[in-house]
């Protein structure tokens, strides 16, 4: 694994890539073996299979199988870091110099080191949950619930976290009394219902998406479905941006003080 | 017909597909107007002053974003109507 345009390396990925997608379409395979095309069973997640009282759904081995290939592809092109890059690093630098951008011009700050894991692993993550439908044998992990609530409920706590970590905990505490204390609830409502909104935001849009792309595979399986998936792209990739955005938003107004 | 020997499962399930349809016209034409707003004045504000662009862009999506998520909420209300009524245990005898 010297070179990362090593083509066996882009091989075996490939196959790495084809043979999960087989393993869990075999797994996943005996909910899906309707006679009858069904909405429902192309989306929602079903049991891959169980560990003792534990259900292991299509969500959990779809999203380890994609943590799999981001964990293996990073680690292939970090070791392989260069002062002039190849494609693949030129991308994936343009990507983060993009999302340190959005942390500058977002959260206010010019030291983007503390921010970026986050907001950067929550961008990639959801991008790549995105377009894993696209594999065919793969399910979307973020049409199930459980996924962009977890997504919601990191940011939740990665908002004070940062806060208290740039402001000290009294002066982030007194941002919730700040003009007056009848603010209060109206804040801690505030903090709640974004994190629903969060969630709902991610999961409505792919779900909506994902319908629509099967009820027209349904209707006309035959190159119909082609354009809403390629649009399914776009959509969501901007999810993925829209997410960022909003954790550098919500970061930002825990960090910056009032004046 | 008695009314108590009405088919109520039916009409139940009928009249929650047919609220379903105009309930998504309106909760989305509603929020694509006001996406239609927050898009006319940011492209307005960018041909008065080019210079701001990037910081009014940043902002005319969140705005969008948040707009969207009203549609959204439709679609999650109306996706649960048709899918998964809460409702529907009590209506329809499940035997």
């Amino acid at each position: 694994m010297r070179k990362i345009n090593n083509p066996l390396t882009l091989i075996i990925l490939l196959a790495l890539v084809i043979a999960l997608a087989v393993v869990s379409n075999l797994l996943s395979g005996t909910a899906s073996e309707a006679e009858e095309p069904d909405v429902a069973a192309e989306i929602a997640p079903c049991a891959a299979f169980t560990v003792g009282p534990l259900e292991i759904t299509s969500t959990v081995v779809n999203t380890w199988v994609m943590m799999l290939l981001l964990g293996i592809g990073a680690f292939v092109i970090g070791r392989n870091l260069k002062l002039r890059p190849g494609p693949v690093q030129n991308m994936l630098e343009w990507i983060i110099e993009a999302i340190e951008n959005l942390i500058r011009e977002m959260v206010g700050v010019e030291d983007t080191t503390i921010f970026l894991p986050v907001v950067g692993t929550l961008a990639f993550f959801i991008g790549f949950a995105n377009l894993v439908g696209l594999i065919p044998g793969l399910k979307c992990p973020t049409p199930d619930i459980n996924t962009p609530l977890a997504m919601a409920l990191v940011v939740f706590f990665s908002v004070p976290y940062f806060g208290i970590r740039t402001r000290g905990l009294l002066n982030y505490l007194k941002h919730y009394v700040e003009p007056i204390f009848l603010m209060l609830p109206i804040e801690i409502a505030s903090e709640i219902a974004r994190t629903f909104s969060l969630t709902f935001r991610l999961f409505g849009n792919i779900l909506g998406e994902e319908i629509i792309i099967s009820i027209l595979f349904i209707v006309m399986p035959l190159f119909v479905p082609v354009p809403m998936m390629l649009f399914s792209i776009f959509t969501g990739l901007l999810q993925a941006y829209i997410f960022a955005l909003l954790t550098c938003v919500y970061i930002g107004g825990a960090v910056k003080a009032h004046h | 017909m008695e009314w108590n020997n009405l088919p109520w499962d039916k009409i139940f399930i009928v009249l929650t597909v047919l609220v379903s349809g105009p309930g998504i016209i309106v909760g989305i034409v509603v929020p694509a107007i006001g996406q239609m707003i927050v898009a006319m004045s940011g492209l307005k504000a960018i041909a008065r002053q080019p210079e701001a662009g990037d910081r009014i862009n940043s902002i005319v999506l969140l705005s969008l974003a948040m707009l969207e998520s009203l549609a959204i909420y439709v679609l999650a209300i109306v996706l649960i109507l048709i899918f998964a009524n809460p409702m529907i245990k009590y209506i329809v005898n499940l035997e």
